[in-house]
């Protein structure tokens, strides 16, 4: 989130898409109520089904699943059309008026530079803006120019009429209408939308050019930086936010530098010399400071061992020579590439696209370690149903893992606060065999490898050997979370002094932070265990004295954006920061202190400075503007362009035969979670009171289709394609419709993603059936819209 | 009607059923055992029962609303009320009010089942043990009636339902301000939910669990004038009983028997 949480109670409209918020976050509708009750907000959910959020709506939209640009498009085209945005701020703060290449162009779906048989663009280098003498995109503040960003977005958007929406998502024109009427009701500076949205948005494979729709639009509003405001990803556990920070992607390390790539980073000099650069004085550039960042985690990494003179042990640093997303680690591991894998608080032959591969590829393993509360469905793959145990040869060892409450440490919620969380009991049985903290299982674990290195050798023992590992404080036996936090805020080298936070990081050696985002965490105090609740100044609900937030507890990012030039706030009753003309109140200002309003642009963390309407360059594989495409598996054709799927979107050969057209499988199905059940269900699937409520693997269809097939509320249904098939219980239900794409009504299958083969509550796992292929910049997969068949199980 | 009450409103109430679970928890009920959804949408189990003292119940979606689809979710549990049938019909005066809520001493209760048949509500209920269920075995005796205590047998400041409610939809109070707060509510809804009612302000002297409804009370099957216990009656049931058990020897099961012919005699 670029907010948090509380802050969403100073909205006026609230816009849920790609989010079942009510079943997935529930705490946050007690926000979103406040702002209901108290502000007259309007809630606009936005769903393929009526989900329990969208009975709590103002105002409810259905959309074909996979058609949200083609949703988002609408309302962009619609704020551009009625010249229904924030002017100041989009001309001062965005790249619209910023002027394009001449070679850029877009045509039926393409943009310019596309290798059709690489599915690439490239080197992508007419995505680029025209410079001026000193290396300055050039500018036209009366956005007249038809090369800058503004016009050009004009004339890509205007496809993107209510009608096109309409026939191409399935939603009324009249219900898109006010959609788009009540959402762009907030271009004025004294009105506020927040967007919230999770998977629903970013499972597609064009899941990052929908995020990137709602921050255009939130830009184009003036929404970002403001109380009430931004865009708002909703985590879906406890601590993604945290281990997304802490580096849990394949393509980062800790806070989000750049994972080092074989052929691009040879060296330390070429890992920083790819970091961001401007020439603007306007731009404050944030990520010019990275080599600070990087040796100071080299150096809380490899400790005494990294020096000056080997360039701080980069070439110990593992370097990648091609992505591995989820879904290419286990084609790999299918290849038998891998010998063994750990799974920790990880489910995938529930969680992971095509589930019935993954199995296939775990029994290539030759042993697996599987750490949870419970035996996990995973973890007892070997005995799924249909498998042969005998033929599998893969060892398996379950080590008990300590609960949520069973150890201490901290947990990052959506809105960046990290919050220190204590031990309240310890892990049910005798000391001995108990569960152990993921800390201390890590700890063990490394140090017994380091044990072997040293007895042994091997071939690369030396970043082993002589990692900065001691976590254990003196005269106990257990690693510390403190010591792993102290070292994640970062302190001098060698003395050992905290420092006060990222400021004081160096690219000399003389520093060393495990994580730059998180330093000022632990200065010296636990900041995260703080639990002020005191408001600040600006009375808006930041609560600066709960807990600790990323980065330097700054409570809402990208908050220059809150005021104009001048440095008054859009909005007095809501402000967020403002300028007295020597120093700034509020928030903790983006950026550093000293610099004004007038000096410098607010989104720091874009080299240009300003928000980016139009995506330059390398920082997307698949487009600088938003187009539709539809999802790999769909019922119909591309009513925008004649591309069918994202034509960046990497498609394996190993699976290609596995993908299915309407002709075979007609139904639209997606995927998504319950209140009552956890993400693979490993956790919740043991607990009775939450079987009770949710006992069973169940779909949802609409009447007509149910009739059409035969099946009654309660019927045990099979839902099958080319990659397997499932049992469920039919939930027949008005909350799900047929909507009508291009003149024909289209059904849908929607089914819940909890149940597996093991634990207490058993049942068939939805991703048997979803596919493997991701979007086209991350590779998450598209769990959300693929096709299948239903029939009437006898 | 001074005292606390729960102010339940169902146009805040998200359907997320921790009010469900937390009661579960917080009186160590075991689960039952459910296939499917026993109940509309996602209801589950179908009722209140003796091991379920609070329930969200989901009603089907309603498209012909004005303005927009209607999905209700109501959290249901004993309404308290200030006359209650079931502590006048009680032949053993097992039930009766601790601070204002009714509450069931089970160390009296013969599990005769006469607040179960007299409670219009159908709240209390004496465990049906050919039900099956799993978890936290032993917590509930069988021949015994049950039932929402308010959290008064097993005590807290604030009953963990109302505590563990994310969004404000259940909570608990001084009934004087939560009815005042039902009604300010009223209004703020009127626009979007044009039939919006308030239900538990009369009923049976008055309810401790007043219910914001997003139409009318009927509709969700909550009757607007319930008829009151015929007392005549339930004198003469208890008369007939009181006389009849004196032959029991204090063996519940022989009291039972005795109040189904007191029952059966009386007509």
């Amino acid at each position: 989130m670029t907010n948090h949480w509380i802050d969403i109670k100073n909205a006026d409209v609230i816009m849920i898409i790609g989010s079942n918020a009510a079943e997935n976050h529930p705490a946050s509708f007690r926000w979103i109520l406040k702002a209901m009750q108290e502000r007259d907000a309007k809630l606009i959910v936005v769903d393929p089904r009526f989900t329990r959020s969208a009975s709590m709506a103002s105002l409810y939209a259905p959309l074909r699943p996979g058609t949200d640009l083609a949703f988002l498009g609408g309302i962009i085209n619609y704020a551009l059309g009625k010249n229904l945005i924030q002017k100041d701020y989009v001309t001062e703060y965005t790249n619209a008026s910023y002027l394009v290449n001449p070679a850029f162009t877009f045509n039926d779906g393409l943009f310019s530079g596309y290798e059709p048989g690489k599915r690439s663009y490239g080197d992508r280098k007419t995505w680029t803006y025209q410079m001026d003498t000193k290396n300055i995109p050039k500018r036209d503040k009366t956005l007249k120019d038809p090369r800058c960003v503004y016009q050009l977005m004009k004339k890509h958007y205007s496809r993107y009429t209510p009608e096109m929406v309409e026939r191409v998502t399935g939603c009324p024109k009249e219900t898109f209408l006010k959609v788009a009427e009540t959402f762009t009701s907030t271009h004025k500076p004294n009105r506020v939308a927040t967007i919230m949205y999770a998977m629903g948005i970013t499972q597609h494979t064009v899941g990052t050019q929908n995020v990137r729709a709602l921050a255009i639009l939130q830009l184009l509003m003036g929404n970002m930086g403001v109380a009430g405001g931004g865009i708002n990803a909703l985590r879906g556990e406890s601590n993604v936010q945290g281990s997304t920070d802490h580096a849990l992607l394949f393509h980062i390390l800790p806070g989000y530098l750049p994972a080092p790539d074989v052929k691009a980073h040879p060296t330390l000099e070429a890992y920083n010399n790819s970091a961001p650069k401007t020439e603007d004085p306007m731009s404050i550039n944030w990520w010019s400071h990275r080599s600070k960042y990087t040796v100071s985690l080299l150096k809380a990494w490899y400790g005494d061992a990294a020096t000056k003179e080997n360039n701080f042990c980069y070439d110990w640093l593992p370097k990648k020579s091609k992505g591995v997303p989820f879904i290419v680690l286990f084609e790999d591991m299918l290849k038998g590439v891998m010998k063994g894998a750990f799974f920790m608080g990880t489910n995938p032959i529930v969680g992971g696209p095509n589930a019935n591969r993954n199995a296939l590829a775990m029994e290539k393993l030759d042993w697996l370690v599987a750490a949870d509360i419970w035996e996990t469905d995973s973890s007892i793959f070997w005995k799924r149903p249909g498998a042969n145990p005998a033929a599998i040869k893969t060892e398996v060892f379950l080590l008990p893992a300590a609960s949520s409450v069973e150890k201490e440490g901290s947990v990052s919620n959506s809105g960046r606060w990290a919050q220190w969380r204590y031990k309240a009991v310890d892990p049910p049985g005798p000391e001995k065999t108990r569960g152990k903290s993921d800390l201390d299982i890590l700890d063990l674990i490394f140090r017994e490898l380091r044990e072997l290195y040293k007895k042994e050798g091997g071939k690369f023992p030396d970043p082993i050997l002589k990692a900065n590992w001691n976590y254990i404080p003196e005269g106990e036996h257990e690693a510390s979370p403190h010591l792993v936090a102290k070292e994640v805020n970062g302190y001098t080298w060698p003395d050992k002094k905290q420092v006060k936070n990222f400021v004081d990081l160096k690219d000399d050696g003389s520093t060393a932070c495990g994580n730059w985002l998180y330093s000022g965490s632990y200065p010296g105090k636990n900041m995260m265990a703080r639990r002020g609740t005191s408001d600040a100044s600006n009375k808006i609900g930041m609560y600066p004295e709960w807990s600790w937030c990323w980065p330097l507890n700054r409570r809402i990012i990208y908050n220059r954006a809150a005021v104009n030039r001048k440095g008054e706030p859009w909005d007095s009753s809501r402000w967020v920061v403002k300028w007295t003309g020597s120093k700034w109140k509020g928030d903790v200002i983006d950026g550093g202190p000293t610099a004004g309003p007038e000096a410098k642009n607010p989104f720091i963390m874009n080299n240009e400075g300003v928000g980016r309407l139009f995506a330059p360059g390398k920082i997307l594989t698949d487009g600088p503007l938003t187009e539709h495409y539809e999802p790999m598996e769909s019922p119909v054709a591309n009513l925008f362009n004649s591309q069918k799927v994202n034509p960046a979107s990497m498609i394996i050969d190993e699976v290609r035969g596995q993908f299915g057209n309407a002709g075979q499988y007609p139904y639209i199905a997606t995927s998504y979670r319950v209140v009552e059940h956890w993400q693979a269900g490993a956790m919740t699937r043991n607990l009775p009171w939450l079987n009770e409520l949710v006992p069973d693997m169940f779909c949802e269809i609409s009447p007509t289709l149910a009739a059409a097939k035969g099946i009654k509320n309660g019927d045990r249904v099979a839902i099958y394609n080319a990659r397997g098939t499932i049992k469920a219980y039919a939930l027949v239900t008005e909350r799900v419709q047929p909507l009508v794409v291009n003149g024909r009504p289209m059904e849908m299958i929607g089914m819940i993603w909890h149940f597996g083969p093991g634990c207490a509550a058993t049942g068939d796992a939805c991703n048997q059936l979803t596919p493997s292929i991701g979007d086209a910049n991350t590779m998450i997969p598209e769990f959300k819209a693929f096709l299948a068949d239903i029939r009437k199980e006898a | 009607m001074s005292g606390k009450a729960f102010l339940v409103d169902t146009t805040k109430c998200s359907g997320c059923r921790a009010c469900q679970v937390s009661c579960k928890q917080w009186n160590n009920l075991p689960a039952e055992k459910t296939t499917f959804f026993a109940g509309p949408e996602y209801t589950n189990p179908a009722e209140l029962s003796a091991i379920t003292f609070n329930h969200v119940k989901f009603f089907p979606i309603d498209r012909s609303h004005p303005g927009k689809p209607l999905w209700t979710i109501m959290h249901k549990k004993c309404y308290h009320c200030e006359d209650a049938n079931c502590i006048k019909v009680c032949p053993q005066e097992a039930i009766s009010k601790v601070e204002g809520w009714t509450v069931i001493d089970q160390s009296k209760c013969i599990g005769c089942g006469a607040c179960v048949n007299e409670c219009v509500y159908k709240v209390p209920h004496v465990l049906d043990e050919t039900m099956p269920k799993y978890g936290a075995e032993g917590s509930i005796q069988k021949d015994k009636s049950y039932k929402c205590h308010a959290c008064m047998q097993n005590k807290r400041d604030v009953p963990l339902c109302a505590q563990h409610c994310p969004t404000g939809a259940l909570t608990y109070g001084d009934r004087t301000a939560l009815v005042k707060r039902a009604r300010a509510r009223l209004k703020e809804i009127a626009a979007e939910y044009p039939r919006a009612s308030i239900y538990g302000l009369e009923q049976y002297g008055g309810l401790r669990v007043i219910t914001v409804l997003k139409d009318s009370p009927e509709k969700y099957g909550l009757p607007l004038n319930p008829e009151p216990i015929d007392m005549h009656k339930a004198e003469a049931i208890r008369n007939t009983y009181h006389l009849i058990s004196l032959f029991s020897f204090g063996l519940p099961s022989l009291k039972r028997v005795a109040y189904r012919i007191s029952r059966s005699m009386v007509g």
